[in-house]
């Protein structure tokens, strides 16, 4: 398979008065796997959609490696589409379904015959290829679709949260293999999702997309750990971050989070001495903190809940009135007022401006 | 069948005895069509004395023998064959525009959509009776001067006239159907290299068949029931304008007129009995989510 990179220079698409994209500017490198992740109405299918070509961009450009191709139609570029709803042809059986894209390029019945046989193995349907569709699971209907794209031999793969329509544990299996199926045939492929659990587990990279725009793009490692906005943090992550004020006492260095005080995490101290921001949040995973009882350095509160979950339990704990979800071993046991401190793993913490809600380190 | 379970039951006796009552006067009168039409006098006084079952009004309605006495002859095979023409040419040119037209104002955005639509419903409004002035005026600017071709024109011409009243309404429910296919079987189609209008044949048109057969069948019945339209533009005789220019006739033997009635109406009831079956059965794929 030739090389594959994608440009997104400056896109911005409008529908009437509704502005969906803006300025859009993200570059998807070649055999990689790309995480378009945030809620619903953010933009996310748009762009994709016109990175398939369905929708023309208002402003910008789009590349295929060095090739604009911006007002090139959608069947000339080469993409591979897995819809949300798998859009199989009802009146087509599999067979029929996954030849559609060959026929309509007038390849040979011959070899038709041979690509669906070697793509359908390849997803494991050869058995199904005398079916229809509505004869067949959700699963073995997405894998259907994943052929029906894959057929043509694309030089980009797109899909649109081809997982959601599954139920939750087959969800999970058909994750990894998907990023399997991706690796395998070494296809830049750009993936769609609502679900900050598919997009970490999935991805090369993730661009955070909310309201037209994107706010991050980095690894999964780079938006999990270090959000550039609180949006993002509060996004990834289940439960997600946790966000309470605080106020950084600059002369002496430490944070004052309802009366409790901890230091300024190492990573902050010059920061916040040369920005000079007083009012932030903290910002921490449920996982980077831990509760203990008796006067230790964190903050303070009472333990308003707490959910054993088997391997774990999730401790909602009240810090003055703002809530708190924390990890804690399964064996703990927890009454519900009972006083506790919450213990934070300083070089996890990210502190945002209260402002802006960016993290420090991000802003100029 | 599936229904919330909330209604007590005695209402619904009692509605389906209400709906009995009101068809009561249209089952009669069918009843007595058939029956007249199996009688050597007609039974349409209530007097059963005066049915006498034969079959010889059936026997001299396909030789097209119009009176019992005198040599008065009607070729009925080609009478229905002309309706047939008629009711499958309306069927035919109701469906193919409607499929069309159906799926652009559904599916296209084009510069005066929102208005075309508009327009159709008031077209939809006009009765038949209301346009034919002008409609025949069109008719006899356009009739051929060689009479070579005349008859064919009158067919042409009642087929697209009687297609033009069927269309609007027809263009405003194949739309509806179109709308109910989600845009990304379309969109899958023109990402796989189909056209437009390969998108529509391949693709959207299997989807609505349920809808198309509908409005076949609408258009059809409208083809094959119409008399206005088939009496002032057609040269030739349908079942229609048969019955009703023998009717009134000295000569005419009405059992037999009433088996022409029969043999009139069946094509209706036919089709409306595999319509309600098809319109039920809907499409059984569709698409999950």
């Amino acid at each position: 398979m030739e090389m594959v990179s994608i440009t997104l220079d400056g896109i911005t698409k409008k529908f009437d008065d509704f502005t969906a994209l803006r300025n859009i500017t993200l570059k998807i490198n070649d055999k990689e796997f790309m995480a378009l992740l945030g809620p619903s109405g953010s933009g996310k299918s748009t762009l994709l959609y016109t990175i398939a070509g369905i929708y023309r961009p208002t402003r910008g450009r789009i590349y295929f490696d060095d090739r604009d191709v911006t007002n090139i139609p959608p069947k000339d570029r080469n993409v591979g589409l897995v819809f949300q709803n798998w859009a199989l042809y009802p009146h087509m059986k599999v067979f029929d379904n996954i030849a559609f894209p060959l026929e309509l390029r007038k390849v040979p019945k011959g070899e038709i015959a041979t690509r669906v046989r070697e793509v359908s193995q390849m997803l494991h349907i050869e058995d199904l290829l005398d079916r229809y569709p509505w004869q067949l699971s959700g699963g073995q209907q997405q894998r259907v679709a994943i052929a029906r794209a894959l057929v043509k031999e694309p030089d980009v793969l797109l899909l649109d949260e081809p997982l959601s329509n599954l139920d939750a544990l087959l969800r999970i299996e058909v994750r990894a293999e998907l990023k399997r199926l991706q690796k395998e045939l070494g296809i830049t492929a750009i993936y769609v999702t609502h679900d900050q659990a598919e997009a970490l587990a999935m991805a090369d990279r993730i661009a955070v997309i909310r309201e037209g725009k994107i706010l991050q793009v980095g690894t999964p490692d780079d938006v999990y750990y270090r959000p550039k906005y609180r949006f993002v943090g509060g996004f990834l992550g289940n439960p997600p971050m946790n966000f309470v004020d605080a106020e950084v006492e600059i002369e002496n260095g430490y944070l004052n989070v309802y009366g409790s005080r901890i230091p300024v995490p190492a990573q902050y101290r010059e920061l916040t001495q040369k920005l000079g921001i007083k009012k932030v949040l903290l910002g921490f995973r449920p996982h980077d903190a831990e509760v203990v009882r008796g006067a230790t350095e964190g903050l303070a509160g009472e333990v308003y809940s707490f959910e054993p979950l088997g391997r774990e339990q999730i401790v909602t704990v009240s810090v003055n009135g703002a809530a708190v979800k924390v990890f804690a071993p399964e064996g703990e046991h927890f009454t519900f007022g009972e006083k506790v401190t919450v213990k934070l793993r300083e070089d996890r913490v990210v502190l945002f401006d209260r402002k802006t809600e960016k993290a420090l380190e991000f802003l100029d | 069948m599936r229904d919330v379970e909330t209604r007590p039951r005695r209402y619904s006796r009692i509605i389906i005895l209400a709906i009995l009552l009101a068809s009561l006067p249209l089952i009669i009168g069918f009843t007595l069509l058939v029956l007249s039409s199996f009688s050597t006098d007609m039974v349409t006084n209530l007097n059963p004395s005066s049915f006498h079952p034969t079959i010889e009004n059936w026997i001299n309605v396909f030789h097209g023998k119009l009176a019992t006495t005198g040599g008065i002859r009607a070729n009925i095979l080609r009478i229905t064959l002309n309706t047939l023409i008629v009711a499958l040419g309306v069927a035919g040119v109701v469906t193919g525009i409607s499929a069309l037209a159906g799926y652009s104002l559904s599916r296209i955005n084009f510069r005066g959509r929102k208005h075309m639509m508009v327009l159709l419903l008031i077209l939809h409004a006009f009765p038949g009776v209301a346009l034919i002035v002008g409609v025949y005026l069109l008719y006899r600017l356009t009739f051929p001067q060689t009479s070579d071709f005349v008859r064919l024109y009158s067919f042409v011409y009642v087929i697209f006239a009687r297609a033009a009243l069927e269309i609007p309404m027809s263009v405003w429910l194949m739309k509806g159907f179109f709308d109910t296919i989600p845009w990304e079987f379309e969109w899958s189609g023109i990402i796989d290299g189909a056209s437009r209008i390969k998108v529509w044949r391949k693709i959207m048109l299997p989807l609505i068949k349920p809808g198309i057969l509908a409005v076949a069948l609408f258009a059809f019945l409208a083809g094959w029931q119409d008399i206005i339209y088939v009496r002032t533009f057609l040269i030739d005789q349908t079942l229609a304008t048969f019955i009703e220019a023998n009717i009134e006739a000295e000569f005419s033997h009405m059992p037999l007129i009433a088996a022409a009635g029969t043999l009139y109406l069946l094509p209706t009831i036919i089709f409306f009995i595999t319509a309600q079956q098809i319109l039920l059965q809907g499409y059984s794929g569709g698409i999950k989510g």
